[in-house]
């Protein structure tokens, strides 16, 4: 209950004042392409050097939770994820924007990543001790079946044919090995030099979704032949409210989910938006919807990427380990005010930790106010015509990929990407697979050279990755995801009808 | 070859395409050196060849059932915009400056896809305004307030 | 080596001629950019960020250094890029890390030696240290070279990847006791090399000393040695290497300083090489870097020449083997 005596400092004007210039310029941030949450914090280190340690981490604070949610908004209008937390946002809520339900979708995501949010702060406040013992728990062979996990749900992620899914999900772990191998330092596939760095995974999510979209604009032609203007429908907040209620398994699961694995060093934060996304469809009955502007899929991606915010800071502040490079950046907020996480920061400087951690709980509801406040005035972005909104997306993709490391090289491979990826979706393969292998091959690879390194030492392959409560829980999972994938299949099989065939 | 066989044709191209990929990748991957770096892209590369072949399988029996593939219709309408932002990607950007490139291309695709008539001056007029809008915001946003480095100086 | 980088820095006023000379005047005129070969939040960008931010003083450079990150694969992909696609006109910089670089340029694979970089000066010195879970038994390096002698090969311990300092420090260790140890490599940097430690994941690690410090602070380790001549200050309780009977001296210490590509108009070099340590010698820059518990050391451009003259000489001798 510490935390309820410092609740106070953060209404201070001028920490009030920072809270707000945080939020609104997390959000901001956010929604710029190429702008992952990472970078936004990084941006803002200079600002804190002339506040004070606990000013200086509420705007950091404050930014951090309002980024990721403003990767929302490009994700749902643009259809440009600010992040990998994001990608499972765009596959309904653009549909939803696409419908003219752009002000819903939005609403909806604002709410959920703030319940979500607030419920992931809290565990950080009330559960913290037990949370760092969790996350310890993930050793290198735990990480790998935990990736694993994630390459099981991409054959029914957003793709019409399992095989296709599959094969998308190939794609993007071989594009995940090109560059220099982390380990070894070996060259794999460099075939351009742009290569040289690997394939920079921001770059790509804006060329995977972004540039398809583009080309597809192209395609409809200057005369527009579905000029139809898209009717943005009016969606009042009471509503938003009354249907996040009405969906509490999805607002549930994605919280659940986001809190459980946003804890997990170097793993969390990338897939738990996907991963809450597929288990809500795969316990929801109105499976089929998903994909088509389903609020359900809104919700659970954005509570879970929301709730990931508080308990991925558990391993920094108690550990002082920072467990995502967010965490990593405001490490640096940290230590330039001499401030070490860990216990000297709880017993020494509670002040600031706690007005941290309540900036965030605070920052959340600021959070979602001002974006209901303004997701009507945004969602009329849909209504922009065609033309415009190419080019427009076009140059945002450019710079916003030209942004991430200034290198003209991440925009070739951008372009090259999205370029690649509008053919192969003509022919029925999908960019969320793809870009799930792309976000999960270094995860599994990495784990699986340095699990097999320690295991070759000690009591061998077999024993350190099949044996042990937790590898044998993963396993199983495992075992039911791919299980539950095939039943689906199957089941959807017979029930295809003729004209399905057709298209 | 009549229209009705156009997609299968193209099915039959593109997962060969793919599967082309795939043979090359696992070649690369089954022949390079140092073993251990090269593991997992082995590992990867089989699973991607039977993959992508069971797919090319399936499209030259003509079982393929998801993927509208292409018209000619498509084709024409995406030609010029994707030539475009080609050109403007992988030449212009760099060979022109940033804004600049961003600025011709911004207007010139504005041009080739805007609905609105091409011969009379409001049309043209509100094209120049969008596209000075569009470029005084990412001025704005990226040069001024994000400071990014672009890659020659900000208008050449 | 000092003769040949002599002789081509002559070669490059001789090219160069008198318009160096205005050049060297004029700059800088613009924002300089500065390339640390690891990502954003790492121990290179904090240090880096914190070093550089005083650049735009009059009494500095008077421009604004911007901090640009590109890492992979333990900083060569930042390094090649460096090397081969960069403007030698003094307004990109890069952070070295001996003897990163300089291990990977003899272990090959990449575009770099240090004869493709000009040094300038020289910020912090970071030695790497042997770290143990507080539950450990170890609790000096002879109960870890005692195990190791009891299980060849048996004894796990993580760094933060293959020929960058931990790992030159693990050879070292390896070579002075005689043993035979499993050193793991990990993706992901230091950080993800303790958290091994702290979960178990492994038995030890080598890690850096100012991270070590820190986590020590939050209780979670133990420092058994510093791989170093001398103690550190702020662990004047930790022996080190050599005063345990190893006889690891400091070539894994990580030295983090400025450089710039060869053929930079010499004018410009001995401009940064004259402003840069008055810089890193600003009396925020110590007090911001002492909070985070990162040493400063600065070093001039001779100086630096020499250590890197050095640790070619040595780091090839250590990785003959290898």
């Amino acid at each position: 209950m510490e935390f309820l005596f410092y609740f106070g400092d953060v209404f201070t004007p001028v920490n009030f004042a920072l809270l707000l210039v945080g939020t609104i310029g997390g959000l901001i941030l956010g929604a710029t392409p190429g702008l992952s949450p990472t970078m936004a914090v990084a941006l803002l280190i200079p600002f804190t050097f002339k506040l004070e340690p606990a000013q200086g981490l509420i705007l950091l604070g404050a930014a951090y939770t309002s980024t990721v949610a403003g990767g929302a908004v490009s994700a749902i209008l643009l259809k440009i994820p600010g992040a990998p937390a994001n990608i499972a946002t765009t596959l309904d809520g653009h549909t939803m924007a696409q419908n003219g339900e752009g002000a819903r979708a939005l609403q909806l995501s604002f709410l959920a990543s703030a319940i979500g949010g607030v419920f992931g702060v809290l565990l950080l406040i009330f559960l913290t001790p037990l949370l760092a013992q969790w996350a310890l728990a993930f050793g290198p062979s735990h990480l790998f079946w935990l990736a694993i996990l994630g390459v099981t749900v991409i054959g029914s992620l957003d793709s019409a044919s399992v095989v296709k899914g599959l094969l998308s999900g190939c794609i993007g772990l071989w594009l995940a090995t090109i560059g220099f191998d982390d380990i070894m330092g070996a060259q794999r596939f460099i075939f351009h030099p742009s290569l040289g760095g690997g394939i920079n995974i921001i770059a790509a999510l804006i060329g995977l979704f972004a540039i398809p979209q583009v080309i597809t604009m192209f395609a409809k032609g200057r005369s527009g032949d579905g000029a139809e203007v898209i009717k943005v429908q009016k969606h009042s907040i009471r509503k938003a409210i009354a249907e996040i209620i009405r969906r509490p398994r999805a607002l549930g699961i994605g919280t659940a989910i986001g809190s459980i694995i946003g804890l997990i060093p170097g793993v969390g934060g990338q897939i738990a938006g996907l991963v809450a996304y597929d288990q809500a469809k795969k316990f929801s009955p109105e499976y089929a919807k998903f994909g088509t502007g389903h609020s359900e899929g809104v919700i659970a991606a954005e509570a879970a990427n929301n709730a990931m915010v508080g308990p991925s800071l558990v391993p920094l502040l108690t550990l002082s380990i920072p467990g995502s490079p967010t965490a990593a950046v405001l490490l640096g907020g940290l230590l330039i005010h001499g401030i070490f996480p860990g216990t000297d920061l709880f017993d020494n400087h509670p002040d600031v930790a706690w007005t941290f951690i309540n900036s965030m709980l605070i920052g959340q509801i600021l959070m979602c106010i001002f974006g209901l406040y303004v997701a009507g005035m945004a969602a009329r972005i849909a209504q922009v015509p065609q033309s415009v909104m190419a080019a427009v997306v076009l140059g945002l993709a450019v710079f916003g990929s030209y942004s991430v490391q200034s290198s003209m090289g991440d925009v070739y491979v951008m372009a090259s990407l999205g370029v690649m990826m509008y053919f192969l979706e003509r022919f029925g393969f999908s960019a969320a697979p793809l870009v799930l292998g792309l976000i999960l091959g270094p995860i599994a690879e990495a784990n699986f050279i340095q699990g097999s390194m320690i295991a070759s030492a000690t009591d061998g392959l077999g024993p350190y990755f099949m044996t042990g409560t937790l590898n044998i829980v993963l396993i199983v999972l495992i075992a039911a995801s791919v299980a539950y994938s095939a039943a689906m299949e199957l089941r959807n099989r017979r029930t295809t009808s003729k004209e399905d065939l057709m298209i | 070859m009549s229209i009705r066989n156009l997609p299968r044709l193209q099915h039959i191209i593109a997962s060969g395409l793919v599967a082309a990929v795939g043979l090359w990748v696992a070649w690369i991957s089954y022949t390079q050196q140092p073993t251990e770096a090269f593991l997992f892209p082995r590992l990867i590369s089989t699973v991607f060849v039977v993959l992508a072949f069971w797919t090319f399988a399936k499209a030259l029996i003509g079982l393929t059932k998801v993927g509208a593939g292409l018209n000619a219709h498509t084709i024409g309408n995406l030609a010029p915009g994707l030539a475009v932002a080609l050109i403007y990607i992988f030449w212009a950007a760099r060979g022109l400056g940033f804004y600049t490139a961003t600025t011709i291309a911004f207007f010139i695709l504005l041009s080739l896809y805007d609905p609105a008539p091409h011969n009379a001056l409001r049309s043209w007029l509100r094209r120049t305004i969008i596209t000075a809008v569009f470029m005084a915001v990412m001025y704005g946003l990226f040069a001024k307030l994000l400071q990014v480095y672009t890659p020659r100086e900000i208008f050449f | 080596m000092r003769k040949l980088i002599a002789a081509a820095a002559m070669a490059a006023i001789a090219l160069t001629g008198t318009a160096s000379a205005d050049e060297a005047a004029d700059y800088p005129d613009r924002p300089v950019m500065m390339m640390v070969s690891y990502g954003a939040g790492g121990a290179t960008d904090f240090q880096a960020r914190i070093v550089t931010m005083t650049a735009g003083n009059e009494d500095a450079l008077g421009m604004p250094i911007a901090i640009l990150n590109k890492p992979g694969a333990g900083g060569r992909v930042g390094w090649n890029w460096f090397a081969t696609q960069v403007d030698a006109d003094g307004y990109t910089l890069a952070a070295y890390n001996v003897p990163h670089f300089i291990a990977q340029s003899i272990k090959g694979g990449v575009e770099y030696t240090t004869d493709s970089f000009e040094p300038i000066a020289n910020w912090g010195a970071d030695p790497a240290v042997f770290v143990v879970a507080t539950d450990s038994p170890f609790n000096s390096m002879a109960d870890v070279v005692a195990y190791a002698k009891e299980n060849p090969g048996k004894l796990t311990f993580s760094g933060a990847g293959l020929f960058v300092g931990h790992h030159i420090a693990a050879l070292q260790i390896e070579k002075a006791a005689g043993v035979k140890m499993a050193y793991i490599p990990t993706k992901g940097g230091g950080a993800a090399a303790m958290k091994a430690v702290i979960a178990g994941d492994v038995l030890g690690g080598v890690n850096n000393l100012s991270d070590a410090f820190r986590a020590r602070e939050a209780g979670n380790i133990k420092i058994l040695g510093v791989a170093d001549l001398e103690r550190s200050d702020f662990l004047p309780d930790v022996p080190t290497m050599k005063e345990q009977g190893l006889d690891v001296d400091n070539a894994s210490v990580n030295f983090r300083g400025i450089m710039v590509p060869k053929g930079t108009p010499q004018g410009i070099i001995d401009k940064l090489a004259e402003t840069v340590p008055v810089m890193f010698a600003n009396a925020r820059v110590k007090s911001k870097m002492e909070a985070g518990g990162s040493a400063i050391r600065i070093m001039n451009r001779d100086e630096v020449i020499e250590m890197w003259a050095a640790r070619d000489k040595t780091l090839k001798e250590l990785l003959a083997g290898l």
